[in-house]
């Protein structure tokens, strides 16, 4: 939960309990959202892919009657491990005060009204303050879209070459795409890592070559194909992945681990060599204890070292041919 | 009938067993697996491909080029190997200037060049197709009562627009009739047909995001309440078996799921000892299934 949805349940159990003193309260979320402002800009600009605030707050009317007992319980934990000190304090102040004032039923409803009208208007100063996309204008554009407001690409951005190198390897399809959002609905490394298939095809496509290929993201494909099974467009999305990760590859983004997976088919032929232990495991069942593969041919691993050096992959990944290793 | 035996890595150099089984049953079928001697890693598709195409095609060539040399359609047991020879295949098919490249680095790097004429099969596929479950059936010599969550895996059957087992991967059903025939049930659960979470290189890149994925398949097999996972790829193989070790350590859960591939399921079938399926080198322990089927 973060530091606005606390803030949100708060003002959520407010409103359901109307025993509660709505003006103390609004004071205090006032003063929550002012010290949010003060404490923690960095952590709020964090979530600025997240859904905004307003964009909930009509549910709030009709929050179960346990959040208040949340808020209560669970917004001073939640700040603390936020880490934001000076807002802890704020918030736990306005937790306290909550349950403490007692207010008449004669409470009308017009002044609820009141009351919400100017807790919504506090929490989007402090929001507008905090959080630059939250505004009103970037809640009614089109989500769906890949560019955000604040995100403005100039013509240096566009590398019409980079989507070139898409079509040439026969990936034409990257251009029949729609942005209909099916791959990310199937994706399971979507469900789990920031890792948007669809956003990556509409960036290969419009040739936004830095971006996509300085995206660690990239790399939480699994090429599992329910995201091209999918597709009503016919798109290669898989092959559109790997060619972006072989452009990244280029430009220097592959992790170590990888060049060593690399290296071990350089070095052994195999991206999982042979051991001791499977040797005798061969053996005891009867086996050749080396598979008849590059293993036992030391020519065709040869063969196999020379293709990695023909193709310049020994220098991709930083393999000293020399020494056998590494760099 | 004669096939070129791809060995590929995981099986050959982790779980013999899995190789002794395949040897035997197709002994007994009649069909010779010929060696592919000197081949290579595949190498793997999504990893390896992931870095450089080139590479990639060109050592997956220099595989196919054995094949042809030997005249023969090429047998894998391995998804990934699968995908990586009919992807390299069929792009050399698809692309004539790629194929140029690619013989052109052969000839100046080996004495072999690539010329379209060899076929990429899995096993599962030449036994369902070309042997037929009712001969197939005929080796065994056990019934195998057991609850099995039967796993796809992701480069069996997809992209099923080049692969073209099954005209749809949403639900297919060859490996499920494939292992059933052996009396074991193939049990439904939730997300079957999702991935291990192991390929793509994010085994090796990120290993939380990969064991979340297993671990929600775990779960989802727990649900299901079966005896073992049974799948036809080495590298799912490893990341049930060892991955669900490091899903147990990690997320402090207590799965114990005997994993098979489909040839050590078979090998059961044919009455093959827990030895020589080397269930003993594998890292989840296979007893409790084993009892139950004695």
């Amino acid at each position: 939960m973060s530091v606005l949805d606390t803030l949100k349940s708060l003002i959520g159990g407010a409103k359901k309990d109307i025993d509660k003193n709505l003006t103390k309260e609004a004071e205090s979320v006032e003063e929550a959202a002012d010290s949010i402002q003060t404490s923690s800009e960095e952590e709020i600009e964090v979530k600025s892919d997240s859904e905004t605030i307003s964009e909930e707050e009509p549910l709030e009317a009709e929050a179960p009657a346990e959040e208040e007992e949340a808020a209560e319980e669970e917004a001073p934990e939640e700040v603390e491990a936020e880490e934001a000190p000076v807002e802890e304090e704020a918030v736990e102040e306005a937790v306290e005060e909550v349950p403490e004032e007692e207010v008449s039923l004669d409470e009308e409803e017009e002044s609820i009204d009141d009351k919400l009208s100017e807790e919504e208007e506090s929490l989007e100063a402090a929001e507008e303050a905090v959080e630059e996309e939250a505004s009103e204008e970037n809640e009614e554009s089109d989500n769906m879209t890949l560019l955000k407001e604040n995100d403005i690409y100039s013509m240096d951005d566009i590398d019409k070459e980079f989507t070139q190198k898409f079509v040439d390897a026969g990936i034409e399809t990257v251009d029949h795409c729609f942005q209909c959002g099916t791959c990310g609905g199937g994706c399971p490394s979507g469900r789990r890592t920031p890792y948007r298939v669809r956003q990556i095809v509409r960036k290969c496509l419009l040739g936004l070559r830095e971006e996509v290929v300085s995206d660690p993201a990239l790399w939480m494909c699994t090429t599992c194909y329910t995201c091209q099974e999918r597709c009503p467009r016919s798109v290669k999305i898989v092959d559109i992945i790997k060619m972006a990760r072989n452009e990244a590859a280029k430009a220097g983004y592959m992790a170590d681990a990888h060049k060593a997976t690399g290296s071990y088919v350089i070095k052994f032929g195999h991206g999982v060599p042979i051991n001791d232990k499977t040797k005798d495991l061969r053996k005891a069942i009867g086996l050749d204890e080396l598979p008849p593969t590059v293993h036992a041919f030391p020519e065709a691993l040869e063969e196999v070292q020379k293709i990695c050096a023909a193709c310049e992959f020994d220098k991709l990944i930083g393999f000293n041919m020399e020494t056998g290793e590494l760099e | 009938m004669e096939i070129a035996y791809f060995l590929g890595c995981i099986m050959n150099n982790r779980y013999p067993g899995i190789e002794k089984a395949t040897r035997i049953l197709f002994d007994k079928l009649d069909i010779e697996l010929k060696d592919m001697e000197g081949a290579s890693c595949c190498p793997a598709p999504g990893v390896f491909g992931s870095f450089d195409q080139t590479t990639w095609a060109a050592i997956a060539a220099r595989n196919l080029a054995i094949a042809e040399e030997m005249g023969a359609e090429i047998m894998t047991e391995c998804n990934g190997c699968f995908g990586s020879l009919r992807e390299c295949d069929h792009l050399l098919k698809e692309n004539p200037a790629k194929k140029e490249e690619i013989n052109a680095i052969l000839a100046e790097t080996t004495d072999k060049q690539y010329k379209g004429e060899t076929k990429v099969r899995h096993m599962a596929e030449i036994l369902y197709n070309d042997v037929g479950l009712d001969k197939l059936s005929e080796m065994f010599t056990k019934d195998l009562g057991i609850n099995v969550a039967v796993h796809y895996g992701c480069h069996f059957l997809k992209p099923t627009a080049e692969v073209g087992i099954e005209e749809s991967a949403e639900n297919p059903t060859i490996l499920d009739e494939l292992v059933e025939i052996t009396g074991a049930k193939s049990v439904p659960y939730k997300n079957k047909m999702m991935c291990c979470g192991a390929g793509g290189g994010l085994r090796a890149r990120d290993i939380d995001v990969t064991l979340s994925y297993t671990k929600e398949k775990l779960d989802a097999m727990a649900e299901a309440g079966v005896d073992a996972i049974v799948e036809v790829c080495p590298f799912c193989h490893l990341q049930f078996d060892v991955g669900q070790t490091e899903v147990n350590a990690k997320y402090g859960t207590d799965f114990a799921f005997p994993v098979m591939h489909l040839a050590q399921l078979y090998g059961l079938a044919m009455g093959l000892s827990a030895d020589e399926l080397t269930f003993d080198a594998q890292l989840i322990d296979a007893t409790p299934v084993l009892e139950k089927l004695e």
